[in-house]
C-alpha cells in the first residue's frame, strides 16, 4: 500500500486510512483526520494558504480537537494571575504556544492572531515559543484568542514571565548594549594605535600624535564610563563590604591608566594608554556577559515545565465529578486521574490499579504498578487506567512544586567556590595600589617634585596591572575549554575548570549515568521457530521501554521489516499486549501475561523477561537489563586514583542499585533516593567541606544538579538537567567525565603557572617602575613579551595526551 | 600633509562608524534581536503582504485610540 502525505500536516499515513477530497483545480487532497482537514479548509478560506509553501517538507502534529476548558481563561482568578492591564484599559498576557515546530508555524500563528479582530499586538519568539499579546477586552475575550490558535491545530498556555524572565530579559538588554559600545570603541582605537605604534618606532611629530591621542580619549571615555559601568558598581560593592575583588583591580587599573593617559595628552610627553584602557574593558565584559546568557536559557526551561503542569483537577464529591483549580483541592478531596494525565498533588491510591511513570522522579523508565492503599506523587503520569485517589497534601507543599520552587531558588543561589584568580589579583591589586601611594608619597617627599611624582606613581600602576595577569587566567581557561570541547565535552564557563580541578568528591546517578537508562536485551531463547515479523509488528505497537528494547533488539538483527497491520490490539496493564494478524492470535508480555492465558513459565532470574506466544503457544523468551555503559568501570577506577570519593545516588530499590555498583566498583551506595533528597546529600556533603561534582541526566537530577559545585549533564538528557548543568558531555561516555577531570587538573596547573610567572614579572618590573627607570620603551616591550610568555605556556595544554 | 586632513579622515569614519553603533543600540533598545532565530529565519517571510499586514495593526492602534478619545468626549454622568 502507498504511503501518502496528509496535506496539512505532512505526516504519511496508508493510502486506505486517509479522507480524500477532490479540489477544484483537478487535484487531491488527503488528510489523515478530520482535524487537518478543519484546518487545511480554515486556511485557505482565509487566504492563508502559502502557509504550505513556507512550511516545506517539515511535518507537523495532526490537529486534534481540545477539551472544553475555555470558560477557565475568563474567569477572575486566572485574569488576576496572568494578565496584566495597561494604563490605556488594554490587556497583555504571555503565553507558551504549543505544537511549533518551524518558522512557518510562528509565522501563521502570528498572521491568524493579526487578522483577529480586538488583538492589538501579537509577537511570538522563534526560539522559545513564547508569545505576547495585546488585545481590547471590551473586543474580545481571552477565551476566543485562546480557541483562535486551537482552531489551527496549536495549544496555548499562559506562564507568569513576572519574576525571572523579565529580570533576565533586562539585564541581557544592558549587557548588549554595553558590549556594543566597547567593541566598538577598541576596534577604532585598535586602528588609530597601529599608526600610534608605527610612529612610535619610526618617529613622529607631536602635532599628528595630538590628534591620535585627542580621537583615541574621545573613543575611550565612553567605553570607560558606559560599558565598563558595571566594574566600578562592583568594585562599590566590593568596598562597601569590605573585600577587593576583580572589579576594584579592573576598575582602578583601568581607571588609572586613563587618567595618566589624559595627563600625557594634556602635557604632550609621555605615551596614552587608552587601547589598553578599552581592551580590558571590553575582554572582561564579553566573559561576563556569557555568564548572564547561560542563567537566561535556565529559566526558559523552567517556565516549560511549569506551564505544561495541568491547573485543574478533576475532583469527586458525592458521586459529581467537577473541575477544580489545583489551589482550591483540599486535603481528602477524591481525585479522578484518567490515562495520560499529570499527577499535580500527592495522595493515596483509593479505587482502581494502574501503571505510573515515575521516570521524572526516581529516572527509572519502567512504569510503576500501583494498588489501593500506595502512595501516588506529582510529577508522575498515569499511563493505562482511570483511577481515583485522595489527595493528602496541598498542591503547594507537594512534590513537583517543590522540586520547582527549589529549582527556581538554586539557579539563582549557586554556591561557587572563590576563584584562584580572583583571589591572587584581590590581593594583588590591594599591594599595588598601596605600593602606587607610597611611591607616590616617597617621591613626591624626597623630590619634592608633584608631577613627577604623579607619573612614576601612576606608572606602577600602569605596568603592573594590566596584560600578563589579566591574561594569566583567560588564556589558560580558553585553550582549556577548546581542547575539552575535542574531547566532546562541552564547559560552559572558563571558571568552571578550575572549580572542577579542586573538586574531591563525585556523585553518579545510576540510571542513564552509569548506565543506559533503557532496557536492552541481553539473552534471547527461541523454543520454535517463527516470524519474527509478527513479533515485531507487536512490540510496534507499543511505546513501553520493554517493548522499546525489544524492537531495537529486532532492529538490530535484521535491517527492515515490512509492517504489518495488526487488529485488536490491546493492552493490558502491567502485563503486556496482545492483538490479532489475521487468524494468528499474538500475545507477548511477562509471566503474569502467560499464566493468565494458560501458559506455566517458571523461570527465575533477576532480568526482566519478556514472552512472545503465538495462538497460546509461547515461542520466544526475551531477558531484558538495563544495561552498564561501556567503559565505565575503568573510568571510575581511574577518577578513584586521582583521589576523589566516587558515590552513588539513585531513585531507584537497593538491589539493582548495588548490582550495577558492584560492577563498576562503587562502594558508597544510596538507593531509594526522591529529588531533594540527592540535593541534600549533596549539601551535607558540601558542608563537610568538599567541593562536589554531579553527574546525571534527568529531571529527578536537576535540584541536585544545580546545587552542586559542578554539575555535569549527558547530552541526551532531560532540558533542565542540561540547562542547570555547568558541564555537558555530548558523547554520554563515563570515560569522559574522567578526561574532564584530567584536562581541568591540567588547565588549572597552566593557570598556577602563569598566576606566579606574571607575580614574578611585577616583581621584577614594579621596584624598577617604583625607582622611576621605566621609560615608556620598557614598559612597551616587557608588556609583549610577558604577555607572549602566558599565551606560550597555555598552549602546552593542548599537548595533553589523549 | 596638514594636520587637518587627518583630522577629518579620522572624524568622518568614527562618525560613520558611530551611526552604525547608534542604529545597533536603537535595535536593541526597541527588541529587535531578542529572538536571534527570528532575525535569520523571518526574513524569508518579508514581503509586501508582511508590510500590509503591519500597517494593519498600526490601523487597529489608531482605531482604538480614536474610539476611546470619542468615548471621552460623549462621555455623560449617569444622573
Amino acid at each position: 500500500m502507498a504511503q501518502i502525505a496528509c496535506t496539512h500536516c505532512n505526516l504519511k499515513f496508508d493510502e486506505s486510512v486517509m479522507i480524500t477530497e477532490e479540489a477544484p483545480h483537478g487535484e487531491t487532497h488527503y488528510f489523515c483526520c478530520k482535524g487537518c482537514q478543519g484546518v487545511y479548509h480554515l486556511l485557505e478560506s482565509e487566504g492563508l494558504g502559502t502557509f504550505y509553501d513556507k512550511l516545506g517538507d517539515t511535518t507537523l502534529q495532526p490537529a486534534t480537537p481540545h477539551s472544553d476548558d475555555l470558560e477557565k481563561f475568563d474567569l477572575e482568578g486566572f485574569k488576576n494571575k496572568y494578565i496584566k492591564i495597561h494604563d490605556d484599559g488594554l490587556y497583555e498576557i504571555n503565553l507558551i504556544i504549543e505544537g511549533i515546530h518551524c518558522s512557518a508555524c510562528v509565522w501563521l500563528n502570528e498572521k491568524v492572531l493579526h487578522k483577529t479582530e480586538g488583538v492589538i499586538e501579537a509577537s511570538i519568539n522563534y526560539s522559545t515559543n513564547k508569545a505576547k499579546v495585546v488585545w481590547d477586552p471590551e473586543e474580545i475575550a481571552l477565551s476566543k484568542i485562546i480557541e483562535t490558535i486551537r482552531s489551527i491545530g496549536y495549544n496555548a498556555y499562559p506562564y507568569d514571565p513576572a519574576l525571572q524572565e523579565e529580570r533576565a530579559v533586562k539585564t541581557r538588554k544592558e549587557y548588549y548594549s554595553r558590549i556594543l559600545v566597547a567593541i566598538f570603541g577598541s576596534m577604532n582605537i585598535m586602528w588609530i594605535a597601529i599608526a600610534h605604534y608605527a610612529g612610535y618606532f619610526g618617529g613622529m611629530e607631536q602635532r599628528f600624535k595630538n590628534i591620535l591621542n585627542v580621537a583615541e580619549f574621545i573613543l575611550a571615555t565612553p567605553v570607560l564610563f558606559y560599558s565598563g559601568w558595571v566594574f566600578f558598581r562592583g568594585a562599590y560593592y566590593g568596598y562597601k563590604n569590605k573585600i577587593v575583588n576583580m572589579d576594584t583591580l579592573v576598575a582602578s587599573g583601568a581607571l588609572s591608566a586613563y587618567l595618566y593617559s589624559i595627563y600625557a595628552m594634556l602635557t604632550q610627553q609621555g605615551e596614552v594608554y587608552f587601547d589598553s584602557v578599552t581592551m580590558i574593558i571590553t575582554f572582561v565584559l564579553v566573559g561576563k556577559y556569557l555568564e548572564v546568557l547561560s542563567k537566561k536559557h535556565a529559566v526558559d526551561t523552567l517556565d516549560a515545565i511549569m506551564g505544561s503542569t495541568p491547573t485543574e483537577v478533576t475532583v469527586v464529591k458525592d458521586k459529581t465529578k467537577a473541575l477544580v483549580s489545583v489551589e482550591n483541592v483540599q486535603l481528602g478531596d477524591i481525585i479522578e486521574l484518567k490515562p495520560g494525565e499529570k499527577v499535580v498533588i500527592d495522595g493515596l491510591l483509593t479505587h482502581g490499579e494502574g501503571s505510573f511513570d515515575e521516570s521524572s522522579l526516581t529516572g527509572e523508565s519502567e512504569p510503576v504498578l500501583k494498588h489501593p492503599g500506595d502512595t501516588i506523587l506529582s510529577g508522575s503520569i498515569c499511563l493505562d487506567s482511570v483511577v481515583r485517589y485522595e489527595a493528602t497534601k496541598e498542591a503547594s507543599d507537594s512534590l513537583l512544586h517543590t522540586i520547582v520552587n527549589l529549582l527556581e531558588e538554586s539557579i539563582t543561589k549557586k554556591p561557587r567556590i572563590e576563584q584562584l584568580a580572583d583571589r591572587v589579583s584581590g590581593y594583588f591589586s590591594t599591594v599595588i595600589l598601596l605600593i602606587a601611594l607610597l611611591t607616590f608619597g616617597g617621591w613626591w617627599l624626597f623630590s619634592s617634585s608633584f608631577e613627577q611624582a604623579l607619573i612614576i606613581g601612576i606608572s606602577v600602576i600602569v605596568i603592573a596591572c594590566p596584560c600578563a595577569l589579566g591574561l594569566a587566567t583567560p588564556m589558560a581557561t580558553l585553550v582549556g575549554i577548546s581542547v575539552a570541547a575535542k574531547h566532546n565535552i562541552l564547559f560552559k564557563e572558563a571558571g568552571f575548570l578550575e572549580t572542577m580541578a579542586k573538586s574531591d568528591f563525585l556523585a553518579l546517578d545510576k540510571t542513564g549515568t552509569i548506565t543506559e537508562g533503557r532496557p536492552s536485551v541481553v539473552h534471547e531463547e527461541t523454543y520454535k521457530t517463527y516470524d519474527k515479523h509478527l513479533l515485531y509488528a507487536l512490540v510496534s505497537t507499543s511505546t513501553h521501554p520493554v517493548a522499546e528494547g525489544i524492537r531495537r533488539y529486532l532492529e538490530k538483527e535484521e535491517a527492515s521489516f515490512t509492517p504489518l497491520t495488526l487488529e485488536k490490539i490491546k493492552t493490558i496493564q502491567a502485563k503486556g499486549i496482545e492483538a490479532q494478524y489475521g487468524d494468528t492470535h499474538l500475545a507477548g508480555g511477562n509471566a503474569l501475561m502467560m499464566e493468565a492465558m494458560g501458559i506455566s513459565c517458571d523461570d527465575s532470574t533477576e532480568h526482566t523477561l519478556f514472552y512472545f506466544a503465538i495462538d497460546g503457544r509461547k515461542v520466544a523468551r526475551f531477558e531484558l537489563s538495563d544495561t552498564i555503559r561501556e567503559g565505565a568501570k575503568e573510568a571510575i577506577a581511574q577518577i578513584r586514583q586521582m583521589g576523589v570519593r566516587v558515590v552513588m545516588l539513585t531513585g531507584d530499590h537497593e538491589t539493582s542499585a548495588n548490582r550495577v555498583a558492584q560492577a563498576v566498583g562503587i562502594d558508597e551506595v544510596n538507593a531509594h533516593l526522591l529529588p531533594q533528597d540527592k540535593a541534600r546529600f549533596i549539601e551535607e556533603a558540601q558542608e563537610a567541606g568538599h567541593i562536589t561534582v554531579m553527574a546525571g541526566d534527568g529531571i529527578n537530577d536537576a535540584v541536585a544538579l544545580a546545587q552542586s559545585n559542578i554539575a555535569i549533564a549527558m547530552g541526551s538528557g532531560a532540558d533542565v538537567a542540561i540547562s542547570v548543568s555547568d558541564v555537558v558531555l555530548m558523547d554520554e561516555q563515563p570515560q569522559s567525565i574522567y578526561d574532564a577531570y584530567r584536562i581541568s587538573k591540567r588547565t588549572y596547573r597552566a593557570v598556577k603557572e602563569n598566576l606566579s610567572f606574571s607575580l614574578l614579572y611585577n616583581t621584577v618590573a614594579v621596584p624598577l617602575a617604583m625607582a622611576g627607570f621605566v621609560t615608556p620603551l620598557v614598559a612597551a616591550l616587557s608588556m609583549s613579551l610577558s604577555s607572549l610568555i602566558v599565551v606560550g605556556n597555555s598552549m602546552r595544554i593542548r599537548m595533553l595526551k589523549k | 600633509m596638514s594636520e587637518n586632513i587627518i583630522i577629518v579622515m579620522i572624524g568622518i569614519s568614527t562618525l560613520l562608524g558611530a551611526t552604525g553603533l547608534a542604529a545597533l543600540l536603537w535595535g536593541v533598545k526597541t527588541g529587535q534581536f531578542d529572538d536571534k532565530s527570528k532575525f535569520i529565519d523571518a526574513a524569508r517571510f518579508d514581503n509586501e503582504e508582511e508590510l500590509r499586514d503591519a500597517a494593519m495593526m498600526e490601523e487597529k492602534k489608531k482605531a482604538r485610540k480614536q474610539k476611546q478619545q470619542d468615548k471621552k468626549k460623549n462621555y455623560m454622568p449617569a444622573d
